[in-house]
């Protein structure tokens, strides 16, 4: 790959996890949700091993070995905040905030459950397309 | 605009299908991927209307109807999982039998299938 | 509610955190048959909640019905979800005591069980297919245990073959959607009446073609002998026994729940398609060799006495349709998990099983079928009743064939397998054997379904 494919490939992938953040945080109330920004991630990833081949890539990004417990640490999230109500006797899915009633906000973040179980579905999405580009990537896969 | 989403889904259903009855195991895998993506379409087209984002505060005029964005979105990631899945299936048979071309996969089986036969009519001479 | 939501959650978290672990240490395993039998708890105690003609409703966040996800739990459901995660626990300790192989086989048997509850009990129809997908994913995955070349082949038709009928099922709902402007189950029925005829018998035709691939009914049955002799016989053991439990829970929900004027004006196609099914699955059935494949088509077969039944219609002809379905997957399940082993008890347990496909007391069998029969006798048509019992001959000729030919005719040094292998599908024929002879339960679950049919859903 070429020098200039190999730079911005490293380069994008800081921008990509924030421009991710930014569209899982304003997701509840503007275009944007998890599954999205965990794809720009994955996108970001992918290229590096892209760029890079799969043995550089994942040398020099060692929490890719951790991708299938990061989705499974998003599916738990992200199925906690949805069956938690039902500690307290509501149905399932029933987000804090009440619709209708002000969040708390820190600055201009605003604390909704929603926003949480975006983050679970951002990690769930990020850890299986990792897992699956290093499954398609390797070279070494066993014959039965 | 119901017409030019019918013949969107059908030209994607069509090129679908030509491609899901070719010979390379990778065009099936396309093929299935575009007669899913005519679904989701025709999924869009089943809510067409005029509006304004339904996004709070909501606007005077007309608001579309969201609810079918957010079925076809679902259905994307549901048919990315699958088609993943497929692919990875496609790699596993290509190193299993060394070929990718569904003819070859075909005349290997039949092979098998052959010498199944063969050994059970031995078996069955034998117990006679 | 509180049940409904674990017979959920339990299996979902549990299978995801199965899915990292290592699936063939012991604790993993047992964990899995753990998680499987909570469930089962949850869904009997659900089962005593709406037995009694009652529905459990909830929907998700507190919004009005057509707002949010409805949640739906009756006995239609309850009975096809409740056989089902029986059938998954019986496969996986069968699998155990085989040996599990591959990592992830544990942690994906417990999510198909996530799908199959998600979609039994729930009464949005959108949420149906993404249950319905997850459940088939899990089931793709599935196909390829065992690595080899045919699981691998086994696998690529199987998946190839769903995902053009899940197009379908979603082509379907796009059509309901056009109509009705909701995806509430009970709101669609409704809406459903006022809907244009021809949109109508669009859809009802997608949705049979998407549930038809599904079960593998006659002529979209292509598939099935090649995936259900591919796949290890555990596997098979699921797929008939859990997974087709999905189609035919779809035509009896979305045929005679959502669609009834539809179904009653496909009657003759339906019984004539279903009778084509038993037809060709017997007769192709006598002519294997392959346990694995007699089985496959003894399966095509099996489930056109479904189709007649639906189409015949009526409570007493959905009655039958929901009874026969279960104890198909009774049967099925038992069959599979037998093969490919031997021993005095396995032959016993084929014997048995081959009494209950033909349809002979004592085993469960006979209800299906002569529930069957009484509504060939209520359609006032003696040849759909000769045509059913001209089937049950033809099942009863390929089951002892094979019975014969395993058993009878294999060499005395096929030395019998260990015991813990043939203890499991003996202890399915106990059950069958059970059911044949105090078939209450059953009865009165498929009765109390039929009657909610009748009622329109509520």
């Amino acid at each position: 790959m070429t020098i200039a494919v190999r730079a911005i490939a490293r380069l994008l992938l800081g921008p990509s996890v924030v421009v991710a953040v930014a569209i899982m945080v304003k997701g509840y109330s503007d275009v944007g949700d998890g599954f999205s920004a965990g794809v720009i991630v994955a996108l970001a990833v992918s290229l590096q091993y892209v760029a890079y081949g799969p043995r550089r890539a994942e040398a020099e990004l060692p929490l890719l070995r951790l991708a299938p417990f990061v989705a499974v640490a998003g599916l738990l999230l992200a199925l906690a905040v949805g069956f938690f109500p039902l500690v307290s006797g509501k149905p399932i899915f029933t987000h804090w905030p009440a619709p209708g009633v002000h969040p708390t906000r820190i600055g201009t973040l605003e604390m909704l459950t929603a926003v949480v179980f975006d983050i679970g579905v951002f990690l769930l999405v990020v850890g299986v397309l990792v897992v699956l580009v290093h499954q398609l990537a390797d070279d070494s896969s066993p014959t039965p | 605009m119901n017409l030019v989403f019918s013949l969107a889904a059908a030209v994607l259903f069509g090129a679908g299908a030509y491609l899901l009855l070719k010979r390379d195991l990778v065009r099936v895998v396309v093929g299935a991927s575009l007669i899913s993506q005519s679904a989701i379409l025709t999924l869009l087209a089943s809510a067409l209307t005029r509006g304004r984002a339904p996004i709070h505060p909501l606007p005077d005029a007309p608001v579309s109807d969201p609810v079918v964005q957010s079925l076809a979105l679902t259905a994307l990631v549901i048919g990315l999982a699958v088609t993943a899945l497929l692919l990875v299936v496609v790699d596993r048979v290509s190193h299993a039998y060394h070929t990718i071309t569904q003819d070859d996969v075909a005349a290997s089986e039949a092979a098998r299938e052959e010498a199944l036969e063969r050994v059970g009519a031995d078996a069955e001479a034998l117990t006679e | 509610m509180t049940a409904l939501a674990l017979a959920l959650v339990v299996p979902w978290a549990a299978g995801a955190v199965l899915v990292a672990l290592d699936g063939r240490g012991r604790i993993v395993c047992w964990l899995c048959v753990g998680t499987l039998a909570t469930e089962i708890g949850a869904l009997v105690a659900l089962a005593v909640q709406v037995l009694p003609g009652r529905a459990v409703h909830s929907v998700t966040g507190g919004w009005p019905a057509d707002v949010g996800i409805v949640l739906r739990a009756d006995s239609l459901g309850v009975a096809f979800a409740l056989v089902s995660a029986v059938m998954l626990l019986a496969a996986v300790v069968q699998s155990i005591v085989e040996g599990v192989q591959e990592r992830t086989f544990p942690g994906l048997v417990v999510l198909l069980a996530t799908g199959l509850n998600g979609l039994f009990l729930t009464g949005d129809m959108f949420n149906f297919y993404v249950f319905f997908e997850i459940a088939m994913t899990a089931a793709y995955v599935l196909t390829t245990y065992g690595g080899g070349r045919r699981e691998l082949g086994a696998a690529l038709v199987f998946a190839a073959v769903n995902l053009l009928g899940s197009s379908v099922f979603l082509l379907a709902i796009a059509g309901v959607y056009r109509v009705t402007a909701t995806l509430a189950m009970e709101t669609i029925a409704l809406r459903m009446a006022d809907v244009e005829p021809n949109a109508a018998i669009l859809i009802a035709v997608g949705f049979f073609i998407a549930f038809g691939v599904k079960l593998g009914l006659f002529p979209f049955h292509f598939w099935l002998p090649t995936v259900y002799t591919g796949a290890r016989p555990a596997v098979a053991a699921i797929l008939s026994g859990a997974l087709a439990n999905i189609g035919a829970y779809g035509l009896i929900r979305f045929g005679a729940g959502l669609l009834p004027n539809e179904l009653a004006l496909g009657a003759t196609a339906l019984i004539l398609i279903g009778c084509a099914s038993i037809v060709y699955g017997g007769v192709l059935a006598v002519s294997r060799r392959d346990p694995a494949e007699t089985l496959a088509y003894s399966a095509i077969g099996q489930v056109g006495y479904v189709l007649v039944a639906l189409g015949v219609g009526g409570p007493v002809g959905l009655a039958a349709a929901v009874l026969y379905a279960l104890v198909n997957s009774l049967n099925k399940t038992m069959l599979f998990l037998a093969v490919g082993v031997r021993g005095p008890l396995i032959s016993a347990v084929f014997a048995l099983g081959a009494l209950s496909v033909a349809g002979m007391p004592p085993a469960v069998g006979f209800l299906g079928k002569l529930a069957l029969v009484h509504t060939g006798i209520v359609a006032g048509s003696p040849a759909l009743v000769a045509l059913l019992v001209a089937g049950s001959a033809l099942s009863f000729v390929y089951m002892f064939q094979m019975y014969q030919r395993e058993f009878w005719r294999t060499p005395p040094a096929d030395h019998p397998s260990r015991w813990p292998l043939q203890l499991l599908p003996a202890m399915l024929a106990v059950l069958v054997l059970a059911a044949g002879l105090w078939p209450e339960p059953l009865l009165a679950l498929s009765r109390d379904a039929a009657a909610l049919l009748s009622r329109g859903g509520r």
